[in-house]
């Protein structure tokens, strides 16, 4: 199909609007934006969508809206910040329709730009962002305060300076002071292991994943990434270690996309490298019956289940048990594509919010822990397990400091 | 020689003087005490009778009565204003730092080319004039200003001065007079003055607040708030973000833009600490400050802390304290 | 209907201010500048009153590169006229002088209505808006949170925050100042696109005028507030801290 003209097959008595016409050429420009018109109505996506129950335009429905020339019903649905972007429904997808970051991101952008239904808390989170370089508003400067509590030397890499490694920690790693434990125990980790690694410090602004490029705010994506691959290109480093998923997607797809092409690893997959070391470090058993979620940012997007499952069968006394929705099927913490801002919003239009179902789940496994490998969780399965009265069953722990404590450099969770 | 005077221009509504008012009688006494100054509480009303006979803290009360004076517009209190501080003339006018006074300050400045220090939180008489203390940027930072001849037109902070120091026990004399100037084709109309709903109060006059930040989350969790206010015999109030999500009345708002409160008990959950809600309750008696960040500055001014979640802490002590009440 | 909106820039205090050695400023190197908070809520009132009425706004930024920036967004915003305000960083914070110098230009233009935040974070003087107007003789009302227009435009209708939640309605003649408390809705979003390209599109006008001698007190000192020290933290888990405080209440009187 010509990128420049797509044609709209029309159904009997549709007449296409301009804004409809405009959003499909729009998406013909971008990769993969065509085939939203190669949809065949199966339905797996709305079936498929944690959410979909809930929205009265769910994917399929969305396109079959435009093809009928009628983008303005789906300027005037609230269904489009439902999404969390969690990836299940392009994953299934039989034609390959990329629905959430061509569909979906690419409705947001419109509704952006035309002013419509911008939900508030959004609007503080990308202005936040676009001023301070991370959405909760904090000075920039402030980025590396963590290092401080850390116990252990991190470099900040100035312009000109080099490292083996350059870790990319995110802005919840570094503003979170929930998140902030489990970045110190990293930074243990690779000062453990005599990893030759460096941080950008205050030089290092949001990725722009989870606020930005699937919430359709793409003009700050883009200034991000600029600022970013900037500062990037003024180090040098072998490699690039992400904690955060999002932050890992954003450089594995995007920035590759967008033409700075980065060796990245998400600090699961770096340290599942080095498993037979960690395993030689164990100083101390952690023993509990321990389920994994899968973030969405790291299995269904970019294809990583194993690593982190490795890293936890290193841990002496660990046993593993998988929860009924597991590694493609993993439901969805509910916190993706900006939707981390948008809990109120959505719960209100929900019957029970994702992240407790998803505890829920855990606690049903006999799992005393709940292992994770992205930041944005620890906050929202530790309200959950509150909300769900499940405190004295369920632990949430990210992967890291799970290692850490066993290789007796941090104290318990 | 004319004595030397301060000025207070007081405010008022419905028939009340605003503790405002007394504050700056309080300040203005502070001043006027120690290098013998004379104070005068000038009062712009259409009905004397509610204020001739107040005991307040100041030499003389002036009433300037007017049926148009009844309500605050701006531009007849500037036109009998002028008149009255150019006939008067005192070396400082104290207004306050309230949506009234703010009005006020720049035309008086302009019409009488006096210079204003905005923001004030204390003002001394020293080395024969005035050093005057203001915050700024949200309470973040001090200035001090001193002013050494000529007048200043200072405008006051609520919650500065105490209330009670403007008042006294004899009462001062009291002249009414009518407006200087006509006060007819004014380019300002004051149509009518809309009360809040009912349901709503001065979080000013409550004994006991029990304050809601960001940390409270949602408007849901409000609800066992309220609960624990109903407990301790007090009120809710609140930061402004929570007033602009529309989960309290503006009302109830403590703050910069909002109230200035010194009840016995300020319990701040889930409140950061920034400067611009501080400013509005670091005077109050015992500060109890929940938040699970233990360096929010909130904690720079609290007496006490925890950091124990507030949506924990919240229902158990409802709890406690009801069974203390009801047995 | 002509609608004039003046933006100031102030210093952002998210970052720490570092006051300058002479002690009465802030050090200029130091400052991070944000845009008046008060007064994005007074664009968005004339924007508002642009939707409804038709009526064309001029911004007026003042500052240094920051207020470049800010009559970017306000295009973006949908701001027709965009006036650049060079202030250097001593008269900053001092609205005496900025109404002394916008006077002329105001005077000329002409405007129906002059719209401004109530107060700016860093102002030790009166409000820029009551100065402005006196100076205009024009009438002036501030800390509002509503302004309609009757059909003729000749008067505002404005709501004014009172103490204890209580609220003036006043009618206004224009043309006149009024000072924004805050406007009928929150500040719209703009894309980061639109402002970029709004950027690049910029071409303000600057006003070039002598700066008038005219200023506000000066400040002797600037100093940090002392802290008078840290809370007493109460430990245990959350019956003990309960207990613990209903303990404080009954010794203090308060149950």
């Amino acid at each position: 199909m010509s990128p420049e003209s797509l044609s709209l097959e029309l159904e009997p008595g549709g007449t296409p609007s301009d804004a409809t016409s405009e959003f499909l050429n729009r998406m013909g420009r971008l990769p993969g934006g065509e085939r939203i018109l190669a949809c065949i109505q199966c339905g797996m996506c709305t079936g498929l969508c944690p959410l979909g129950y809930a929205m009265d335009f769910g994917p399929r429905k969305m396109i079959s809206a435009l093809r009928a020339g009628r983008i303005d019903d789906l300027y005037r649905s609230e269904s489009l910040w439902l999404c969390v972007a969690c990836f299940n429904c392009t994953l299934r997808c039989p034609v390959g329709v990329p629905l959430s970051d061509r569909l979906i991101a690419g409705m947001r952008v419109d509704l952006l730009e035309r002013g419509v239904g911008v939900p508030p808390e959004l609007q503080a989170a990308f202005e936040r962002t676009f001023r301070y370089g991370n959405p909760f508003g904090e000075s920039p400067k402030k980025r590396d305060a963590w290092t401080k509590g850390a116990g252990v030397d991190v470099p900040v890499l100035h312009e000109g300076d080099s490292a083996e490694v350059l870790w990319w920690v995110g802005c919840f790693a570094s503003y979170n002071k929930r998140n902030q434990r489990d970045t110190i125990a990293l930074a243990r980790i690779l000062r453990a292991l005599g990893v030759d690694f460096g941080i950008l410090g205050p030089d290092e602004r949001c990725s722009g994943d989870i606020p930005c490029s699937a919430m359709g705010e793409e003009g700050l994506f883009g200034d991000l990434y600029r600022h970013n691959s900037g500062q990037l290109a003024k180090r040098k480093f072998k490699e690039i270690l992400v904690g955060d998923p999002h932050a890992f997607n954003a450089f594995n797809k995007e920035y590759r996309r967008l033409g700075t092409p980065l060796d990245v690893h998400h600090y699961t997959q770096f340290l599942a490298e080095r498993a037979p070391e960690l395993e030689r470090r164990m100083k101390k058993p952690i023993t509990a019956l321990v389920t994994y979620h899968d973030a969405c940012c790291l299995g269904r997007r970019n294809g990583e289940y194993d690593a982190p499952r490795t890293l936890l069968e290193t841990i002496p006394g660990v046993r593993l048990v998988e929860m009924p929705r597991n590694r493609e099927n993993a439901l969805c913490c509910g916190g993706g594509g900006g939707a981390n801002w948008l809990d109120s919003y959505i719960w209100q239009r929900v019957r029970v919010p994702l992240p407790m179902q998803r505890v829920q789940e855990a606690a049903k496994t006999g799992a005393q822990i709940l292992a994770v490998s992205c930041p944005l969780e620890i906050p929202r399965f530790e309200d959950a397990i509150k909300t769900s009265g499940l405190e004295r069953r369920l632990q949430v722990r990210e992967v890291s400091h799970m290692l850490a404590e066993a290789m007796g450099l941090v104290e318990g969770g | 020689m004319t004595a030397r005077e301060v000025i207070v221009i007081a405010e008022h509504l419905g028939g009340e003087l605003s503790d405002i008012t007394l504050e700056m009688l309080a300040c203005a006494r502070d001043v006027a005490r120690t290098i013998g100054w004379r104070v005068t509480c000038l009062i712009l009303a259409d009905d004397p009778e509610p204020f001739k006979a107040l005991p307040l803290a100041s030499d003389r009360i002036l009433i300037v009565k007017d049926p148009v004076l009844g309500s605050f517009n701006p531009t007849a209190y500037i036109r009998v204003l002028i008149h009255m501080l150019k006939e008067l003339s005192p070396q400082l006018i104290l207004l306050g730092n309230t949506s009234v006074g703010m009005d006020l300050a720049g035309p008086l400045s302009i019409g009488l080319n006096v210079p204003v220090a905005s923001g004030c939180v204390a003002i001394r008489a020293a080395d024969g004039g005035l050093v005057v203390m203001s915050r700024l940027l949200g309470g973040k930072l001090q200035a001090r200003t001193e002013v050494l001849k000529g007048t200043v037109i200072a405008l006051l902070l609520p919650g500065n001065y105490s209330r009670e120091v403007g008042m006294r026990d004899t009462l001062p004399t009291a002249e009414i007079r009518p407006s200087p100037e006509p006060l007819g084709a004014l380019p300002v109309r004051f149509l009518e003055l809309v009360e809040p709903k009912m349901e709503d109060i001065d979080v000013r006059k409550a004994a006991v607040l029990v304050a809601a930040g960001r940390g409270i989350q949602s408007k849901e969790n409000l609800a066992a708030v309220e609960d624990l206010a109903e407990a301790l015999g007090g009120a809710v109030c609140s930061t402004r973000p929570v007033v602009d999500q529309g989960w309290l009345p503006r009302s109830r708002q403590i703050g910069r833009s909002g109230m200035t409160v010194k009840p016995r008990l300020y319990l701040a959950l889930g409140i950061s600490g920034a400067p611009e809600h501080v400013e509005g309750m670091k005077d109050s008696e015992l500060i109890v400050a929940v938040n699970t960040d233990p360096d929010a500055p909130i904690f720079d001014v609290a007496h006490y802390g925890t950091t124990v979640d507030l949506l924990d802490l919240v229902p158990v002590l409802t709890e406690r304290i009801r069974n203390l009440r009801g047995g | 209907m002509k609608i004039a909106v003046i933006l100031r820039q102030v210093p952002d205090v998210v970052e720490e201010l570092v006051i300058a050695e002479s002690g009465r400023s802030l050090a200029e190197d130091e400052v991070t500048y944000i845009t008046n908070e008060a007064d994005e809520h007074a664009l968005e009132q004339a924007l508002i009153l642009k939707a409804r009425h038709g009526a064309k706004v001029s911004v007026l930024s003042v500052g240094g590169d920051e207020a470049r920036d800010a009559l970017a967004t306000a295009t973006a915003k949908g701001a027709e006229d965009a006036i650049l305000v060079p202030m250097p960083f001593e008269n900053r914070g001092d609205n005496h002088h900025l109404a002394a110098l916008l006077t002329p230009e105001m005077k000329s233009a002409g405007y129906d209505l002059i719209l401004t935040g109530l107060s700016a974070a860093d102002q030790r003087d009166a409000g820029l808006a009551g100065l402005l107007a006196a100076r205009l003789f024009l009438p002036y009302v501030g800390g509002l949170i509503c302004v309609t227009l009757d059909p003729s435009g000749s008067v505002a209708t404005v709501r004014k925050e009172f103490p204890g939640g209580r609220l003036g309605v006043l009618e206004v003649a224009l043309p006149a100042v009024l000072g924004i408390q805050s406007a009928e809705q929150p500040p719209r979003y703009v894309p980061v696109s639109k402002v970029s390209q709004a950027k690049k599109a910029l071409q303000p006008k600057v006003l070039s005028v002598p700066a008038p001698s005219v200023a506000g007190l000066p400040i002797q000192r600037l100093l940090k507030p002392e802290a008078a020290g840290k809370a007493e933290m109460v430990p245990g888990d959350v019956e003990q801290i309960a207990d613990w405080i209903v303990r404080l209440l009954r010794e203090r009187g308060i149950v």
